[in-house]
């Protein structure tokens, strides 16, 4: 195994990489999380809408680099809407009960959006193609780096920044973040809590079906994507600090970057690593990394 | 769980009211040979019991214009779920009610081999047509179990067979991480070594089975430089791999051989972009070998179902005519003898002629060792400069299957 500078330094972008999508779906768990107290596991179930939806409009649009763009472009739009009318038709009336219902009802929508997706996309493996610019690879440092994962460290903090910019900068964000901390007193003054957790529902699933967008283009798309992802997405919303968005951007680190070096140290039990990274995060601080909301 | 599974049971005990309420109808009028096939007709394999169940339709529509021994062949479906309980209890009920005389079945190896083990108690042959591990005839094999399909060791053998031509020592092997993947892997890197003795393995990585992210596993793999990777892996993590592999530029910098990468079902919907240049082996392909035989099969059952048969299809197609030969060479609906008379029994298949190996219950078929490369007849890649590997050279002897078995035993 030749560790040299160059295989580290690819196998560390290649991590940031996935990285990235795991925190644009767990950011939005997360967000969820802390502004509507909903541990959502139908986020995963989301992410897989998002993927297919991709996979329609891309085909619907001639399988080019247009069909790629627009299905970037619309693919979350799709799944913040089935996002909302979630929220509005049912979410909405359960807030009040408590946490284990929550769970099993979220549960139960995964199955349910789960079967929906078989019904309407059907058991087939789809796949989308990224556009021209970015198929292929480059080199960097001598040794190959697929285009498409140089796409997305661009994007991961792009998403960030502009979710920082909502949360600090906008009036509406504002409201979240206070909702998140004491909903009660935000209610006592005249704000309509419920369209607040309605806005920040959507904005949850709006990254959810964005990072479904963004994988869709790197793996096959099929049934049994969202399970893949929501554990994974739910151990970097608990190790980063339940309800923090930027507690999911420093689990989405630790995650993706230890898994691409335990594959390069260790191939064989390569698995392990990123697992074994929470587990020892979680001893030291159980509450996560960073402030949870809870 | 708990609730998912109590919703679940309802739901099933539903189904079973139903089928059962439905299936003596079906089986109304004349003596006939009922067959009970289980298979996973839900989730992601769906797809490829549904092109099995084609292939074996369309034979029997052939077959049953003449009868078998003055009958028809009959089927009735069940749906596994992918699940052993679910199946072996599905199993029981076909052989219990419905008194089938044959069992068919199915995608999972782990319900094939809990099958397998139920057909031997209760004596009922039971035909596994896609599932691959090689302990079903291999170590577990017995009496009343057959493959019709290729199995892991015959596939390792072949990817050795093919590997051991060319000129790679470093080596590496990566797959998923279940029985399948290790599976193959064990037995390529077994042959390999047999046949090429100078052959050396640099690493191994193995991922979680459907593991979103090859990449990082691919770009480890090109900093170890190997002359050739052998990736054990099957289903979407096939397309996932196909993707990894064209989005790292990996087939322009190392040989790669994969089994059933050539396989249409992964490569069609990667269209043109899936990558060129990989070796894959496979049982079966629609377009190859052109012989009359084949353009008939392709032609038939594209007329019935729309689109080429896959290798499910011709695994379904080739079962249904060893159950119709071997009865008629039978003589009579008597299990013992349909069995004698099936060990060593030869028909021509769309490949060619196949033979159901007595020894061992394995069928013994060519493999097709072919590259990926983009063709000018369809929107997809396909496989090209095929060398065929005759069956034969491809099967583990029968005293290697003897020994597993008396060392099973022990």
């Amino acid at each position: 195994m030749s560790l040299d500078a160059a295989s580290l330094c690819t196998q560390l972008l290649v991590g940031l990489s996935r990285s990235m999508i795991l925190f644009i779906v767990s950011a939005g768990m997360s967000f969820i999380l802390g502004v509507l107290r909903v541990p959502n596991v139908a986020h995963g179930s989301l992410y897989m809408i998002g993927a297919f939806s991709a996979f329609s409009i891309y085909t619907y649009f001639g399988m080019g680099s247009t069909g790629f763009w627009l299905a970037l472009l619309l693919a979350p739009l799709v799944v913040a809407l089935v996002g909302f009318v979630a929220e509005r038709v049912l979410f909405c009336h359960l807030y009040e009960r408590e946490h284990l219902m929550l769970l099993l009802f979220t549960f139960a929508l995964m199955l349910i959006l789960g079967d929906l997706v078989k019904m309407v996309w059907g058991p087939e493996y789809s796949s989308i193609m990224p556009p021209g610019g970015l198929k292929g690879s480059v080199s960097i440092f001598g040794s190959a780096f697929p285009k498409y994962n140089l796409f997305l460290l661009v994007v991961g903090p792009l998403v960030a920044v502009f979710l920082w910019l909502f949360t600090n900068r906008t009036k509406m964000g504002k409201i979240c973040r206070a909702a998140a901390v004491d909903r009660e007193m935000v209610g006592a003054l005249g704000i309509n809590v419920s369209w607040v957790f309605a806005a920040a529902f959507v904005l949850g699933c709006y990254l959810a079906g964005i990072g479904g967008a963004l994988v869709a283009p790197t793996v096959s798309i099929t049934l049994g994507m969202d399970h893949d992802i929501i554990i994974e997405a739910f151990l970097i919303v608990t190790i980063g600090g339940l309800g923090n968005i930027w507690g999911a951007l420093v689990g989405s680190l630790i995650f993706g970057v230890t898994q691409a070096f335990g594959v390069l140290l260790w191939p064989q039990f390569a698995i392990v690593f990123p697992y074994a990274a929470v587990v020892t995060v979680l001893l030291l601080k159980p509450r996560g990394l960073l402030k949870s909301v809870w | 769980m708990r609730y998912r599974g109590r919703g679940f049971l309802l739901v099933f005990s539903v189904l079973i009211g139903s089928l059962l309420a439905l299936a003596p109808v079906a089986w109304a009028g004349g003596k006939v040979i009922k067959v009970g096939i289980i298979d996973c007709y839900s989730g992601p394999p769906a797809v490829y019991a549904k092109d099995a169940l084609n292939g074996f339709k369309l034979a029997l529509k052939e077959i049953n214009k003449k009868g078998v021994l003055g009958r028809k062949i009959v089927f009735t479906t069940r749906d596994t779920k992918f699940k052993v309980d679910i199946g072996l209890s599905m199993a029981k009920e076909l052989i219990m009610r419905e008194k089938v005389d044959l069992l068919v079945g199915t995608i999972s190896s782990s319900v094939a081999l809990a099958v397998s083990d139920l057909a031997r108690k209760e004596k009922v042959p039971f035909f596994v047509w896609m599932a691959k591990s090689e302990r079903i005839t291999g170590e577990l094999g017995h009496r009343y179990v057959f493959c019709t399909g290729e199995n892991t060791a015959m596939a390792g053998k072949a990817i050795a067979v093919g590997l051991s031509k060319k000129p790679y020592v470093k080596y590496w092997i990566a797959g998923d991480d279940y029985e399948y993947g290790h599976a193959i892997g064990r037995a390529a890197w077994r042959n390999l070594k047999k046949f090429k003795p100078e052959v050396k393995k640099v690493g191994e990585s193995w991922w979680k089975v459907g593991e979103p992210d090859l990449i990082p596993y691919l770009t480890a793999i090109m900093s170890a430089k190997p002359d050739a990777v052998i990736f054990c892996t099957g289903g979407r993590s096939m397309t996932n791999v196909l993707k990894a592999i064209k989005a790292t530029g990996m087939a322009k910098k190392v040989a790669i051989c994969i089994h059933t990468a050539t396989d249409h079902a992964s490569l069609k919907p990667l269209g043109p972009e899936a990558p060129e240049g990989v070796m894959g082996t496979m049982d079966y392909h629609f377009y190859y070998p052109d012989t009359p035989e084949n353009r008939a099969f392709v032609e038939a059952f594209r007329a019935a179902y729309g689109e080429p048969p896959g290798f499910p299809a011709f695994h379904g197609w080739n079962t249904a005519h060893f159950i119709a030969a071997a009865y008629r060479k039978a003589g009579e609906v008597d299990t013992e003898k349909f069995i004698d008379a099936i060990e060593g029994l030869k028909i021509m298949s769309p490949v060619g002629e196949i033979e159901m190996r007595a020894c061992d219950h394995q069928v013994v078929e060519p493999m097709f060792l072919g590259v990926t490369k983009k063709s000018p007849k369809y929107n997809f890649l396909i496989s090209s400069d095929i060398v065929t590997l005759p069956g034969p050279e491809i099967m583990p002897s029968c005293e290697e299957i003897m020994a597993l078995r008396a060392r099973a035993k022990k």
